[in-house]
């Protein structure tokens, strides 16, 4: 595997948060992390792109198909300073307990996100966006103001 | 009164044979670690007998250091029986001591090796499927 196809969910504040951590780690196998409802996204992966993704998708540059907690242990065996941890996840004894973890985090992504206020880039986009129109002087009084 | 010749008979052989055996468990160490290094190291052997050689000066100081402390004792022999009592225990606990440090230069070696192991394995789950990939 030369390189790993990440595809997150842009309009989720964990996910979002996760592929900024993700992208901050030193690499052995470089990641790239596209929102799974983008045009690149799409045109790349029209099979997997989805504009509400359930799981985590990772796709490897052969076009091997990961999802959900393997995606999530692919993504750390990329990492240099979480391989080792990939290997624990995935024995036997763990790999259960991942499954269950990833999913509870999964079903209650929207609602952690909020709790934690974690911002999603789709939200920071629309903030940006209406920011730069305001400074245009073409926004309404509440617009462009973040939270 | 003659003085009493078994306390330091028994230091010198006590010490002899302690840094023989230091020496014979470190040079084993040194000859058959350096396999395990150079794996380690994706067959990078100057590196692995750099690494070889630290480990070893590692084992030479701790050993040395401990059977010097040891070295002295509070009951003297005062005949050949008690001095070949006293140098059985000091040397058993050297003994024990060389056996430790060796299995701590074993996990070393090995968690070296395993390192070097997973940074080429493949991910540890299998794909749930495969896409054919554009070029």
């Amino acid at each position: 595997m030369r390189s790993l196809t990440v595809l997150y969910d842009a309009r989720c504040g964990l996910c979002s948060t996760a592929r900024r951590w993700l992208e901050g780690q030193s690499q052995i196998v470089p990641l790239e992390l596209l929102a799974a409802d983008s045009e690149e996204a799409r045109r790349r992966y029209p099979t997997l792109a989805e504009a509400e993704p359930e799981e985590l998708v990772a796709v490897s540059d052969e076009g091997d198909v990961y999802r959900g907690p393997q995606a999530w242990i692919v993504c750390l065996w990329a990492l240099e300073d979480y391989r080792e941890w990939s290997f624990r996840f995935a024995r036997p004894a763990l790999l259960p307990r991942v499954r269950d973890l990833v999913e509870w985090l999964s079903t209650r992504r929207h609602r952690l996100s909020r709790a934690l206020r974690m911002r999603s880039d789709a939200e920071i986009a629309a903030a940006l966006t209406s920011a730069a129109r305001c400074e245009s002087g073409r926004c309404g009084p509440r617009e462009g103001r973040t939270r | 009164m003659e003085p009493n010749i078994y306390p330091v008979w028994t230091y010198l052989v006590y010490v002899s044979l302690s840094v023989t055996l230091t020496m014979w468990v470190a040079r084993t160490l040194h000859k058959n670690g350096r396999i395990f290094l150079v794996d380690a190291f994706h067959g990078n052997e100057a590196l692995a007998d750099s690494v070889n050689h630290l480990l070893v000066v590692g084992f030479y100081l701790i050993n040395i250091g401990y059977v010097t402390l040891a070295l002295k004792t509070a009951q003297k022999p005062f005949d050949i029986e008690t001095a070949i009592e006293l140098l059985s225990t000091k040397i058993g606990l050297v003994l024990l001591v060389l056996g430790g440090m060796h299995f701590m230069n074993m996990i070393v070696f090995s968690r070296l090796r395993r390192r070097a192991m997973r940074e080429v394995a493949p991910p540890p789950v299998p794909p749930q499927a495969r896409i054919p990939v554009r070029a």
